[in-house]
């Protein structure tokens, strides 16, 4: 087999990425055909241009800011809690074994149920507003961030302990020089998984129940049958959730790039 | 004087059939100030074991350990340990891993930066102190490793087959410029290897364990002075005689070995 060169490999790459494009293009032109010649029903699909038309509309309007900003508050303060919350009591169940043996049923049987169940109780207890949306994101995010704190810290290289002892350091210092930036690649992981599950969560929350919001939108969008504000709706949810999972690289990044090359490539 | 002394260190293991196993039966040894012991034996004869025990990482069942005649109990800043794979943290720089030991004592920074850049150029790692741990070769790491160890002044340094990771030439520049630290730096030294020629090289005494249950078969002296050729006649016929040893066993009941 002959040798690949540099130039080959750039040339199809190239390749690859123009029939991606083009695939989606393809895609986009089948869309707005399908609805301009009526194939399809416009209750089931949105032609590209209308979706483009309602995005306009709605930023004139400003109809779509007051919901979206409503979302990103709920994620942020549900987020930010489950975060701090999460790698805080994980530091506690890493520095005190004990206390991790005391709680984790407690935990495990929490973490068991459904999330999704809880919302009507949720609402019973913090009514329709803001609080229930938080909590139901702290319950989405919170204990699979402790969780990969806890394991994360539990995959300490031995010989790095061994090397605390040695040292005769004591449990702090264990805890905060070896164990946790052990940790840090797991609590990371936890950290962008639950980025896109926090936004999940709060649109679920404000689809069962809410006067604003990213999820109300979507129930109202359906209710009066406005397809192309639905698919505008989902689109700005995605784009939501990939730039949020973004931050998190790249404020891992930013902790970690000068230790971890394999993860930057 | 004697550093350390091992006064009948056992150390038993219960299998999964709850039988007890020696991992290392009745060890005797004491090592004097300023001494290059080093440790040799095959695979699974309890040389890590050992170490461990001496170290305070691990319990004996029965027996002590002495550091300057005072029975030890756990770790001791007097005793430095340096890792098979150099074991520096992936997260700091070399300057940052080498000056662990002393931030966990509580050192200045100030204090820190002097001794670190000392035992940095004692090591020969200048120009690599910013580094990360995975820009450094094999050898380059253990230097680190050593450095770290060296950096926070213990009076006993115990080595668990420092160089049995890196490739054979480094080998022997890092066996050379182990022999440069040690006598500049006046420690006691007790080094653990499979590797015959580098015992003979090192070492002032060499003790040989057997293994299942771990003890101590034979101890070589080593008097000769330095710097040492490897090809040296008498270092040849040491090598030899340890190899005669290790292929005859001799079971040692009855002989004590004191010194």
């Amino acid at each position: 087999m002959a040798l690949r060169t540099k130039k080959d490999t750039k040339a199809k790459n190239l390749w690859i990425r123009f029939v991606q494009i083009a695939f989606i293009a393809a895609l986009l032109a089948g869309m707005q055909l399908a609805v301009s010649k009526e194939w399809v029903s416009r209750v089931f699909l949105a032609s590209p241009s209308q979706i483009v038309q309602e995005f306009v509309y709605m930023l004139k309007e400003n109809t779509l800011w007051p919901h979206l900003s409503v979302s990103l508050q709920e994620v942020a303060v549900g987020y930010l809690i489950s975060a701090v919350a999460g790698i805080g009591l994980g530091v506690l169940f890493v520095s005190f074994p004990l206390l991790e043996k005391l709680i984790d049923p407690l935990m495990a049987a929490i973490m068991a149920i459904p999330k999704t169940a809880i919302m009507p109780l949720l609402i019973v207890w913090f009514g329709i507003g803001f609080k229930s949306k938080v909590v139901l994101v702290i319950l989405f995010c919170f204990f699979n961030i402790l969780y990969n704190t806890v394991t994360g810290s539990k995959q300490t290289r031995t010989e790095h302990l061994k090397l605390a002892k040695v040292f005769k350091a004591s449990r702090a210092q264990t805890v905060f020089k070896v164990l946790l930036p052990s940790a840090l690649p797991s609590i990371f992981n936890g950290l962008r998984v639950t980025a896109a599950t926090a936004i999940t969560g709060v649109v679920f929350a404000e689809m069962a129940a809410a006067k604003n919001g990213l999820g109300f939108l979507l129930n109202e969008s359906q209710a009066v049958l406005n397809t192309p504000r639905l698919y505008l709706v989902i689109i700005v949810v995605t784009v939501l959730s990939v730039l949020f999972v973004g931050l998190i690289n790249l404020v891992e990044r930013l902790v970690c790039r000068r230790w971890m090359p394999s993860r930057i490539a | 004087m004697p550093t350390i002394e091992l006064r009948h260190i056992t150390k038993e293991y219960e299998n999964i059939d709850e039988e007890q196993t020696y991992a290392l039966h009745d060890i005797n040894l004491t090592v004097q100030d300023g001494e290059f012991v080093c440790v040799l034996g095959p695979s699974g004869c309890g040389k890590s074991t050992l170490l461990e025990i001496t170290a305070g990482l691990l319990s004996q069942t029965s027996g002590e350990v002495l550091l300057d005649q005072v029975p030890q109990a756990g770790t001791s800043r007097d005793i430095g340990v340096v890792f098979q794979d150099s074991a520096l943290f992936p997260w700091r720089s070399i300057r940052r891993n080498i000056e662990f030991g002393l931030e966990i004592a509580g050192f200045s920074r100030e204090e820190r930066r002097n001794k670190v850049q000392k035992t940095i150029e004692l090591v020969g790692l200048a120009g690599f102190e910013d580094k990360y741990p995975h820009q450094l070769s094999g050898g380059m790491r253990q230097r680190a490793g050593l450095a770290r160890t060296l950096v926070a002044d213990p009076r006993v340094i115990l080595m668990d087959e420092p160089f049995s990771a890196v490739d054979h030439l480094t080998r022997l520049t890092l066996q050379d410029e182990m022999i440069r630290i040690w006598e500049k730096e006046k420690k006691t030294i007790f080094f653990i290897t499979h590797d015959v020629a580098e015992a003979v090289y090192l070492a002032t005494r060499i003790v040989l364990l057997s293994p299942r249950p771990g003890r101590i078969q034979q101890i070589f002296d080593v008097p000769f002075e330095r710097p040492r050729n490897r090809n040296d006649m008498e270092l040849l016929s040491i090598v030899e005689k340890i190899y005669m040893a290790i292929n005859n066993p001799v079971q040692s009941h009855d002989t004590e070995y004191f010194i």
